[in-house]
């Protein structure tokens, strides 16, 4: 009865904590989704691919979008024409790279502070290096689903070397500037819908509509998640957890398992992770810090909407590589 | 026009309703565990205040998509891709609330701290002392003061003889003899989930059942050295031992 009775406490607690940080996640991702122009951002964004990807990663900056927020903009962003390093770095950062998240982490964890810089150096780190491995792939199509696929660009074959009268196909005349050439691509790029174009008055309501659901969906997973924490913390008898979470190595590949399977969102994960401080290293903590948000059950159907198979499998084990050498890195060298 | 069947219809939108109701409710909650006093056993003070906005925008939020349910007649667009059915998503926060409204929170007790490590040698405050205040009156250091001044200057010695004036709770510890209980509280940082205990033994004329595990109270007396399981620890002689209603907020900080 005892145990019932602290589990219960420590699951409303995890609930009570957490649920402001939800909700202003999901008022700043629904308002950006209905008031933001990414297409000017877009222009931005540099052209070398390990900045590019660095600057993807701070767009989080001003996208404050938890995981499930990242993906639908990631692919808005790649059928929009952003460079690949960049929707990369966006969508692995994006997460854990904004104020929210960032917040969040440091209400959880302010009397060790090492854990909320170590969280956001990691996981931009890791961002920027994969974006960057990914743009040695030129030609980005073969990795994408084929309804994002046909929104990319071909590869360019230098307009400039060949005259647009000397290729062959079907061409756009009448622009100012050089002929286009009328594949899907430019076709798309010209008739882009624009979301801006919704009267003021019905976008509160959609505002609303999107929250309510965002909150629905986020909001579940956070019962799920505080009830799956509050019975690991009651049930499991206390030497086990112990024996697993002081090893440097065991607590590592433990929180990056429990990471990948509990989808919790990364606006509340470090609450989620806070139930664990006592008896887990403070690698393990941040394994499940800096994976869980750039990967998970949940987030792997979604990132099937966007990547093939084979991609997200690349995706993923560069991901968990780079999580698990730096945070063995942490519990070896720093704590 | 919708063709379907008015029975049907309103069936579809039930996850509607059951996810507004769930909201609404969530932010009744909060409310009420702020109005009772109860939102000190789950979280931190300084998160008071955030917990208590959360719960007038819930409700405000419940309050905006039932009226929008009203005035609409067709259900909403689904503009997510849902990993779990709506139904079971809404009806998972619905019953959280329900529950959180039936079964009132409980402070931890000696059976958690026990559980949590209070009898490891290793547990010692994970806050880092902003200021050491030589100074204080030894009479009016908290249990936590306590347990934070011997993290900075372990030696037992150093406090033999001071008075002290301290209250805790009962915790029976397994590696303490028949005379001695722990005197235990709570600390939390963030949220019940990181609370942890710390406590210390109290030495007694007579045997400790006659104080029940749980139960609180304030202790006088004064501090001696003293051998347990080989291992030199300060310990408080008490003199008198006052019971003392359980705290409104049973956490230390």
């Amino acid at each position: 009865m005892s145990q019932f009775n602290s589990g219960l406490t420590l699951f409303l607690s995890l609930i009570v904590e957490a649920i402001p940080f939800l909700l202003l996640g999901v008022l700043v991702s629904s308002i950006l989704l209905l008031f933001v122009d990414e297409q000017r951002l877009i222009a931005l964004m540099p052209k070398h691919p390990l900045l590019g990807a660095l600057s993807g990663g701070l767009l989080g900056f001003l996208f404050p979008v938890c995981e499930c927020g990242n993906v639908p903009v990631a692919r808005r962003l790649l059928m929009q024409g952003v460079p690949v390093p960049v929707a990369i770095g966006f969508l692995l950062a994006a997460p854990t790279i904004n104020p929210v998240v960032i917040w969040a982490t440091w209400t959880a964890f302010r009397d060790q502070p090492e854990i909320v810089v170590l969280r956001v150096v990691f996981s931009l780190a890791i961002a920027t290096i994969v974006g960057w491995v990914f743009s040695i792939q030129t030609d980005f199509r073969p990795f994408l689903q084929p309804m994002i696929a046909r929104w990319i660009p071909e590869l360019a074959v230098n307009p400039s070397a060949t005259p647009a009268l000397l290729q062959s196909g079907t061409f756009l005349l009448g622009q100012p500037g050089q002929p286009i050439a009328f594949d899907t691509a430019a076709v798309a790029a010209l008739n882009r819908p624009k979301k801006i174009d919704i009267p003021w008055r019905d976008r509160l309501p959609l505002l609303l509509e999107n929250m309510v659901q965002e909150l629905r969906e986020l909001g579940g997973v956070l019962v799920l998640g505080s009830l799956i924490a509050a019975i690991i913390q009651v049930a499991v008898p206390r030497d086990w957890i112990l024996s697993v979470g002081q090893g440097p190595v065991t607590s590592v590949v433990a929180m990056l398992i429990l990471g990948g399977v509990i989808s919790i969102c990364s606006t509340v994960d470090s609450f989620f992770a806070l139930s664990f401080a006592s008896t887990f290293t403070s690698g393990a903590l941040l394994a499940f810090l800096v994976f869980g948000p750039m990967f998970d059950l949940k987030s792997l159907g979604l990132l099937l909407t966007i990547f093939r198979t084979r991609a997200i499998f690349y995706l993923v084990s560069l991901v968990m590589l780079l999580t698990l050498i730096f945070c063995l890195f942490v519990n070896l060298h720093i704590s | 026009m919708n063709q379907q069947p008015t029975i049907q219809r309103h069936w579809a939108r039930l996850p509607e309703w059951l996810n507004t109701f769930a909201l609404g409710l969530w932010g009744a909650l909060f409310l009420f565990y702020w109005r009772s006093g109860k939102l000190g056993l789950l979280i931190h003070p300084n998160y008071f205040v955030l917990t208590i906005i959360a719960g007038f925008v819930l409700l405000a939020i419940a309050i905006l998509s039932l009226i929008k349910m009203i005035r609409q007649k067709t259900g909403w667009q689904e503009q997510h891709q849902s990993l779990l059915p709506p139904m079971f998503t809404s009806g998972l926060l619905l019953s959280a609330a329900i529950l959180g409204l039936l079964i009132a929170p409980k402070p931890f007790n000696s059976d958690t701290a026990i559980q949590r490590g209070l009898q490891d040698a290793t547990v010692a405050t994970r806050m880092r002392p902003q200021a050491f205040r030589v100074n204080q009156s030894s009479e009016r250091r908290s249990l936590i003061d306590w347990v934070r001044t011997l993290d900075v200057y372990p030696e037992p010695d150093a406090y033999a003889g001071q008075k002290v004036s301290t209250d805790g709770f009962v915790a029976y510890t397994s590696n303490l003899p028949d005379q001695y209980f722990t005197l235990t509280r709570f600390v939390i940082t963030c949220c019940a989930a990181d609370a942890y205990p710390v406590g210390l033994p109290v030495k007694l004329t007579q045997s400790r059942t006659a104080f029940t595990a749980d139960r609180w109270f304030n202790i006088k007396g004064h501090m001696v050295t003293e051998t347990l399981n080989g291992k030199r620890q300060l310990v408080i002689q008490a003199s008198s031992i006052q019971p003392i209603s359980e705290p409104q907020n049973p956490y230390s900080y």
